[in-house]
């Protein structure tokens, strides 16, 4: 719709800033900018500083003592081993039907998208329901396993299972839209010039969704660390066994040990801002190249 | 005057957008800005709307100086290159919008937008929505959204740079129809000569911005007063070496010999030329059609321009020997510009 | 392509599928009589209710918030800006200890109301604070991208045919916005009715008070009702659904406005 801009006035500080007196009052700014600070300060920084303070609160050295109690190791592996499996499974998955999805032409592409959504839009407590329902007492699949003795519900490959499904899209979703807006083209012309389908992917289609994908993975990874609802429904917590970093928070917590909990969950705090982080490096290297 | 600019300078960081710009407006004329990209047309444009704030020098509307006068109140309206139709409102709330906002009510604002409606030619399109419009509907609701308040000045930045080449001439002429109908004064801005000659009564030249020249379409075609002016419209060539054309007067130190296909006649050797013995012998390296005219180029006491014969005039081909006279050249010193006369035409007049 | 379908289907569609079988064996008036129960009706309310008022309060936050980011310099923005995301990374049971801690009546902020006798957490309200913690980052991240994008000689046109700022941002600027923010509002919506871990400790999980759905879906698992708890789970997938499907007419609507076509 709009013309290209033949003379657009000389530079200008700051893209979005309004001309004469089409700028607000001074009086709006100030109350805004007050009004937001104040809020984020509120809800999103002050709850930061009480896991700090609280997990520190009877010293340094009894924190140490809650961070490597047996307990909480066993925890801290558990989520980590059902974290690592997750995010191995989601990346392969995440990158074919990524590629899927963005190379290929079929109908229902819109209804695939949605499916592979379906578990983030999904309340935790029902992403573990329908595990419990795959694999509990009630399903055919319950007698079989018995005679196997391999438990899923109430055991290990359950939680497991709960933390792949629920961050199951995470990875596909951020390379899907670097891989759309990418578009076919230099796959197509190397292809062309003879490149098989893995050297094509190695060298032109991962270069390019390189960030995208460390992001995903990383989200993938916060997600699988800290998921409570699933895990909680699959878990039996049993302690030491089956239960995982946020579990044992809530199994902390429930036992009205405040700075042991707290002390848990500031490993998962610092997770948290390492994300945090992570991503602004990765949109400011986004925006970079963007600019280039 | 009705709208004055008097020493406006104005700068972005280190780069001088305008530069000692004065220039008048009478009333009810429609002008161009006319000028290269980023001669400072723009800039003008805005200031005069009060979108811009000159750093000094004094914008005069009326008798008022209105620098500090905001937008909304200096009795103008402004249509934006990319037209800004609200996307969000139907035609008819975006021709009214100038109109709620001064709280006029109801039946009065319906009376006028339906008037200005009718008068855009878009009956039966109140209810449709910007993105239902074609570019040149689009044009005239921002139009009509200009007018509806009823500004005396209405200010137009590249009005037609989005617009098909076909609609185009249809368009200019009907906005210059309309300004003078509704005997508004008008300001646009454009980068196209053709569009400053067609439509504006009156064109001031920008470049690096400063005013290189103001006066009519003709006016600056004909008798253009400095350099920039004169190598800018038109179709032009440059004489590496005038003087081996007979016969021009030596005028010593120059910067350019600038010709337009009028200025040059070409004839075949067995045509009769007026001024046969003037001629210089020049070669036709290439021919186009031009659908009223052919255009020739000729290479000629080592220059290289363009020329024009008629499609009644005998054919000329590539590689054919001509006579080349050449009636007048512009020789720019600095930023000066100068006509010269071809003295073989001078002797004649004498002699008659 | 196989290996995507092979996954998506071990991990996502026989789970579900086993939620449609399930329920299949139920008779509707089973599942009436389930959701219809007292104490599961109230936590529909419950749920229902602050999800609404925290979601809209992010709804005007969040449009205030991308402003500020988008227009505004100041000190500190950067920080800011990059902490949205903190209710997606921190995990929801440590937001959730660290709120109730927070609004317990000894809690820093807590305290502060527990003199004016205004008790928050194991209220409604805790639940709603929490509520509106998580769901921060939605409407903040939808309108952002648009904002940053609307043409400034929108608001310039504005300008000078007279509206005053305020009418510029009511009439001009927000239309811009509302499908950004119905989007961001229907997926914060759609997150705090299903929310969890970050209510579970604030809400004091008293029954026909501060009981949430998903919490009553909980207890009917931990005493072996599937039953009971696969009926009222899909009372809230359809909720879920409903939301989703309500937001996707808006983002189309919106659409024809602005695409246009004869």
């Amino acid at each position: 719709m709009a013309a290209e801009k033949t003379e657009r006035v000389m530079p200008r500080e700051g893209s979005t800033e309004i001309h004469a007196d089409t700028k607000g009052s001074k009086a709006v700014r100030i109350i805004l900018i007050t009004l937001s600070v104040l809020f984020l300060f509120i809800m999103l920084v002050m709850p930061l500083i009480t896991v700090i303070y609280e997990s520190f609160r009877k010293g340094f050295g009894e924190y140490l003592k809650a961070v490597t109690d047996d307990e909480t190791v066993g925890a801290l592996l558990l989520t980590l081993e059902a974290t690592v499996i997750a995010v191995i499974i989601n990346t392969v998955f995440g990158l074919f039907a990524a590629w899927a999805i963005s190379k290929f032409r079929f109908r229902g592409k819109k209804f695939l998208v949605t499916l592979i959504d379906l578990p983030v839009t999904v309340s935790p407590i029902i992403a573990g329901l329908i595990f419990v329902l795959t694999f509990g007492r009630q399903s055919f699949l319950y007698s079989y396993l018995e005679e196997i003795d391999f438990m899923i519900v109430y055991a290990v490959p359950g939680i497991i299972l709960a933390t792949v499904f629920v961050t199951f899209p995470f990875i596909s979703r951020e390379i899907l839209p670097v891989l759309e807006a990418q578009g076919t083209d230099e796959e197509e012309a190397a292809a062309l010039m003879g490149a098989r389908s893995f050297t094509i992917f190695r060298k032109i289609t991962l270069p390019h969704i390189k960030w995208a994908l460390i992001y995903g993975i990383v989200l993938c990874a916060a997600r699988a660390m800290g998921e409570f609802g699933a895990v909680s429904v699959l878990s039996g917590h049993l302690r030491g066994k089956t239960v995982t970093l946020p579990l044992q928070v809530e199994i902390l917590f429930g036992d009205n040990k405040y700075m042991p909990a707290f002390a848990v969950s500031s490993i998962l705090m610092i997770m948290a801002v390492v994300i945090l982080i992570v991503r602004s490096i990765v949109e400011f290297i986004g925006r970079r190249k963007g600019e280039e | 005057m009705y709208i004055e600019l008097k020493n406006i300078n104005k700068s972005y960081g280190s780069f001088k957008a305008s530069d000692n710009v004065g220039f008048g407006i009478e009333k009810g004329k429609l002008v161009a800005l006319l000028g290269p990209s980023g001669s400072g047309k723009t800039t003008i444009l805005r200031m005069i709307a009060g979108l811009e704030r000159p750093d000094s020098g004094e914008i005069i509307i009326d008798g008022k100086v209105v620098n500090n006068v905001p937008a909304s109140e200096r009795g103008i309206g402004f249509v934006f290159q990319s037209y800004a139709l609200f996307r969000y409102m139907t035609v008819y709330d975006n021709i009214a919008f100038g109109l709620t906002v001064r709280k006029q009510n109801k039946k009065e604002i319906k009376e006028r937008v339906t008037e200005l409606i009718e008068l855009i030619g878009l009956k039966g399109f109140e209810k449709r929505y910007p993105s239902q419009l074609s570019g040149g509907q689009r044009q005239r609701v921002a139009f009509a959204r200009a007018l509806a308040p009823n500004p005396q000045v209405l200010l137009l930045d590249e009005p037609f740079a989005a617009i098909d080449a076909k609609v185009r001439s249809e368009l200019r002429k009907w906005l210059r129809d309309m300004i003078h109908q509704l005997g508004v004064t008008g300001i646009f801005v454009t980068h196209d000569q053709d569009e400053a000659i067609e439509v504006s009564d009156e064109i001031i030249v920008t470049n690096h911005g400063r005013i290189e020249q103001t006066g009519t379409p003709a006016d600056i075609y004909i008798n253009p007063t400095t350099a920039f002016t004169s190598s800018f419209f038109g179709t032009t060539s440059e004489l590496t070496d005038y003087k081996l054309f007979n016969s021009f007067d030596d005028v010593g130190e120059y910067d350019k010999a600038i010709i337009r296909p009028e200025f040059v006649r070409v004839t075949k050797k067995n045509e009769n030329q007026k001024y046969e013995k003037s001629a210089v012998e020049g070669v036709v390296t290439d021919l186009q059609f031009r659908g009223n005219s052919y255009e020739l180029t000729v290479n000629c006491n080592n220059s290289r321009f363009s020329a024009r014969r008629g499609l009644d005039e005998p054919a000329v081909e590539i590689g054919e020997k001509v006579d080349v006279f050449i009636f007048r050249l512009f020789i720019t010193q600095g930023n000066t510009v100068r006509l010269l006369k071809n003295n073989a035409i001078r002797e004649e007049t004498v002699i008659i | 392509m196989g290996i995507t379908f092979t996954l998506l289907s071990l991990i996502v569609l026989i789970p579900l599928a086993s939620l449609v079988v399930f329920t299949s064996k139920m008779s509707f008036s089973e599942i009436w009589n389930v959701i219809t129960r007292p104490r599961v009706l109230v936590s529909f309310r419950v749920s229902l209710l602050t999800a609404l008022i925290a979601s809209l309060i992010n709804a005007v936050m969040g449009v205030i918030l991308a402003w500020v980011l988008v227009r505004y310099k100041f000190p500190g923005k950067r920080i800011l800006d990059g902490m949205i995301e903190l209710p997606f990374a921190l995990p929801t049971a440590v937001a959730g200890i660290a709120l109730t801690s927070l609004y317990s009546d000894s809690g820093w902020i807590g305290s502060i109301f527990a003199k004016f006798g205004i008790k928050i957490a194991y209220t409604r309200v805790g639940i709603t604070i929490a509520l509106i913690f998580i769901g921060i980052p939605f409407v903040v991240r939808a309108v952002q991208p648009v904002l940053e994008k609307i043409d400034p000689l929108y608001e310039e046109a504005a300008g000078i045919l007279g509206a005053s700022r305020a009418r510029t941002f009511r009439k001009v600027i927000l239309p811009e916005l509302y499908p950004a923010i119905f989007t961001g509002f229907g997926l914060a919506f759609g997150r705090c009715l299903g929310e969890y871990g970050s209510v579970v400790f604030i809400a004091g999980n008293q029954p026909y008070e501060t009981e949430i759905t998903p919490l009553i879906i909980m207890s009917e698992l931990q005493e072996y009702d599937y039953s009971s708890a696969t009926a009222i789970a899909l009372v809230m997938l359809l909720a879920a659904f409903i939301i989703l499907f309500i937001v996707n007419l808006i983002q189309i609507r919106n659409t024809k406005i602005l695409k246009g076509g004869n």
